[in-house]
């Protein structure tokens, strides 16, 4: 009949006068965030980094100024440069992590952060004591390791120069070595510590099973 | 100094203006306290309409959010009740612009023009027992009248924008409200009848059954009329702010643009006002004599309520839809009604040209059957035949005909 | 008395400024503006003579439906806000102006005018604002009418009248209504031989 329709969608709005509202009241709460989240800020191990600029070079909108000298203790070749500038504009920044693919040092990460509103556009510019005295709480962005170590950027505690690299990742020291690893990672391979609930993003990794074994290490080139 | 208003004074009824100007008729002379007493009920309509308006939007944004399963603004204020207040602020600072063509002296006044008929059909509504501010013998055709004011107001608005996206909005909405009006005047023809008379404090007194139940068909076409004109979701094709032409007030902005939509809130409620009146009984209820004016803002919430749960729910129809609605649905159905309603009150009526409250509950009974009909009739004759698609095989495919 | 006067001049002026501002406007939308003034102005003309009914009715359908009828076939029109345009006719349209005043002026000022008495006042008060409501015998008595002018009273209302000795002209007024209306829908509809119909 005419209008039955309309009356059933009148009756669902009314229902809904009942449940409780799912807003999310910002600030006072904040949805939690995936490990993976690229947020607004950096992680910069300046520990790690060499002053390659190679971040400078990937990022496709030109944003990353890096101003280096030769370093006046280190040997002239195969050793760090001296960084002066290491200035990152988040004004026109994308988050895209190209500058953190980048990286071959690990030494550049994404953080998780996202409320980095300033007031002036002078203030958009993170600059090197910023990078240097940020909580370094590194984003799982493109860093399996920590990733497979279940590290939550979000409610963890921060890093060390130590903890962050892929020397510590038993993947790649196996890939070194000549051995193929199916992903996923098999349990053995993994660090222990607390998982991180990831069951809301589509494409999670799915839980290993605890009975695959490891390939064959075989076909080694 | 004693002054008392004459019996003769179409004022005289009315309690609230008596009370003010013999009170104030101690101090000043007559003639003088005459005026002031029109001009605070005067103030006490505008300033309850325009705090309505704000009150109202608030109302509004909170029942949509919750009915959308989210919460409304809650940042100003308690609940954030101050919300309305920051509305404003934020409009009277911004800049008010007039387009180079336009012409300077019409747009000024539209704002005025669209929200004088509003505080005038406040005019006639009575409150409480003997609280209207004019209790004229020709109500009902008052309200009517002023209504149809809306649409030069709407012209103006478009034309004085020098825009032709703000004239196609103006000429798409005018186009509407006259449509609407027809089956508006011809539901309301059914309510006097039953009544006999057009004074407003008389239909109330005449509905010792609320005219909702012996006039459902009456009832629900004013509703969607009158959800129409005040370009109200389902029907506010001409001024959606998801419209790419806003409409005929896109020139519009600062404290006319606030004016504007203070204009529309308030409009829902002076409607409000008017449809309790007419149809739910206006003042009456149990207490009548302290409370009346209680109930009757009551009866308002409920039927404000309704007009947010409807613009929660519904899609907006497009404007061959809403003209169609108006005139192939509305008006058959307001002509059905007043047919009806005219054989049962000639039947029924006794000498007096009385009817009882028995009559009224029988005429209940015959309209809801009447309006179920015709809204079976009508609802099928009104839907859009949909075609069910061919399917597609190779041979349907490869043959010459066109779909 | 002196409240009604004040009135009845600021209304004088209200219309007889409009009138002439939609002659002499060259701006045509402002002129149809105007009109619409000069209505509303004829409505508290309507009111002061305790026709509030036809008050109503005259802003209901003139400011309601008339105006708005004028202002579309000025919004259909181009070029309107520069005027007139230049024509021949402007001599002949001011003798004959000229004649039309004189002739009203005429007829106003020479006719006889009649008040009625005071009792014959209030019984035509009674009906026009009557005109709607049910005039029944215990209102009647009420307002001071005798039992035996009762029925004479109760005929003279509006709706009496129109049904009564005037149905003639009424059922021929929506006749033409009726036509006026088929004519419009034929103007516009879409020609046989088009695809859409």
């Amino acid at each position: 009949m005419y209008g039955i329709a309309m009356a059933k969608g009148l009756l669902v709005t009314l229902k809904n006068l009942t449940k409780k509202p799912f807003t999310v009241q910002y600030p006072e709460e904040r949805l939690k965030q995936h490990p993976r989240f690229r947020g607004e800020e950096f992680v910069w191990y300046e520990e790690r980094c060499t002053g390659c600029a190679s971040c400078a070079k990937y990022c496709p909108l030109g944003i990353i100024k890096i101003v280096t000298t030769p370093s006046e203790t280190a040997p002239a070749q195969g050793d760090k440069y001296k960084l002066e500038l290491f200035d990152i504009s988040i004004e026109r920044c994308m988050f895209c992590g190209l500058c953190v693919e980048a990286c071959p040092y690990d030494a550049l990460f994404m953080g998780s952060g996202f409320e980095q509103g300033q007031y002036s556009r002078k203030g958009m510019v993170i600059d090197i004591d910023q990078l240097r005295n940020a909580d370094k709480r590194p984003s799982a962005f493109f860093r399996p390791q920590l990733e497979d170590a279940g590290y939550d950027p979000q409610g963890g505690r921060p890093l060390d120069w130590q903890e962050v690299g892929r020397e510590s990742w038993q993947w790649h020291e196996r890939e070194k070595a000549g051995m193929k690893i199916a992903r996923p990672v098999p349990s053995d391979l993994l660090a222990d510590g607390p998982r991180v609930d990831s069951s809301f993003v589509e494409d999670s990794v799915p839980e290993p099973k605890a009975t695959d074994g490891p390939a064959p290490a075989g076909d080694a080139e | 100094m004693d002054c008392v208003l004459a019996p003769d004074n179409i004022l005289h009824d009315t309690l609230l203006f008596r009370v003010i100007y013999e009170w104030v008729g101690q101090l000043l002379p007559c003639g003088l306290s005459y005026a002031v007493a029109g001009i605070a009920i005067m103030l006490l309509l505008v300033n309850g309409v325009l705090l309505g308006a704000g009150g109202f939007s608030w109302l509004e944004r909170r029942l949509i959010g919750r009915f959308q399963n989210r919460v409304g603004p809650n940042r100003w204020g308690p609940f954030g009740a101050l919300q309305p207040m920051a509305d404003l602020f934020k409009l009277l600072f911004k800049e008010d612009l007039v387009p180079r063509g336009a012409d300077r002296i019409v747009f000024t006044i539209v704002p005025v023009a669209m929200m004088a008929p509003v505080v005038l059909m406040m005019a006639v509504v009575p409150f409480a027992k003997d609280t209207a501010l004019a209790n004229l013998n020709v109500g009902v055709l008052y309200v009517l009248a002023v209504t149809s004011i809306t649409s030069i107001a709407i012209f103006m608005a478009g034309w004085a924008s020098d825009n032709r996206y703000a004239l196609f909005g103006a000429s798409r909405g005018v186009a509407v409200l006259i449509s609407y009006e027809v089956p508006v005047v011809m539901s309301l023809l059914g309510v006097v009848l039953v009544a006999g008379s057009m004074a407003l404090d008389d239909i109330v007194s005449a509905q010792t059954v609320p005219f909702l139940l012996v006039q459902p068909m009456a009832f629900f076409v004013f509703l969607a009329g009158t959800s129409a004109e005040l370009n109200r979701t389902p029907f506010d094709l001409a001024e959606a702010e998801s419209e790419i032409i806003a409409g005929y007030h896109i020139e519009y902005s600062g404290v006319k643009f606030a004016l504007i939509q203070a204009t529309e809130f308030g409009a829902v409620l002076t409607s409000s006002a008017v449809m309790v009146t007419l149809f739910l009984s206006g003042w009456s209820g149990p207490f009548s004599d302290y409370l009346g004016w209680a109930w009757f803002l009551l009866k308002i919430g409920v039927l404000a309520f309704i007009f947010s749960w409807v613009r929660a729910t519904f899609p907006r129809l497009r404007i061959d839809q809403l003209l169609a609605f108006a005139w192939k649905f509305l008006l058959p159905l307001s002509i059905i009604n007043l047919f009806a309603t005219a054989l049962e009150v000639y039947f029924l009526r006794n000498d007096a040209g009385m009817l009882t409250t028995n009559d009224l509950w029988l005429m209940a009974g015959i309209n809801f059957g009447v309006a179920f009909a015709c809204l079976l009739t009508f609802g099928t004759l009104i839907q859009d035949k949909v075609r069910p698609a061919k399917s597609l095989t190779a041979a349907s495919l490869s043959s010459p005909e066109v779909g | 008395m002196l409240f009604q006067d004040i009135v009845f001049w600021i209304l004088s002026v209200m219309a007889v400024g409009a009138a002439l501002g939609v002659v002499l406007v060259p701006d045509l939308f402002r002129a149809a503006l105007l009109l619409a003034v000069v209505f509303v102005a004829v409505a508290g003309f309507f009111i002061l003579l305790s026709a509030e009914f036809l008050a109503v009715v005259q802003v209901l359908i003139y400011v309601g439906a008339i105006a708005i009828l004028i202002i579309f076939a000025v919004m259909l029109t181009r070029d309107v806000k520069h005027g007139n345009l230049p024509n021949r006719l402007q001599i002949p349209a001011v003798v004959f102006a000229t004649l039309l005043l004189a002739t009203l002026v005429t007829v106003a000022v020479d006719t006889e005018w009649n008040f009625l008495p005071a009792e014959q006042q209030e019984r035509v008060d009674l009906v026009q604002t009557g005109a709607v409501t049910t005039l029944t015998g215990d209102l009647l008595t009420e307002s001071g009418v005798a039992v035996e002018d009762q029925p004479e009273v109760q005929k003279a209302g509006l709706a009496d009248l129109l049904i009564g000795d005037f149905v003639l002209p009424f059922e021929a007024v929506s006749v033409l209504l009726l036509a006026a209306l088929i004519g419009a829908l034929a103007l516009v509809r879409p020609s046989p031989g088009s695809r859409r119909g």
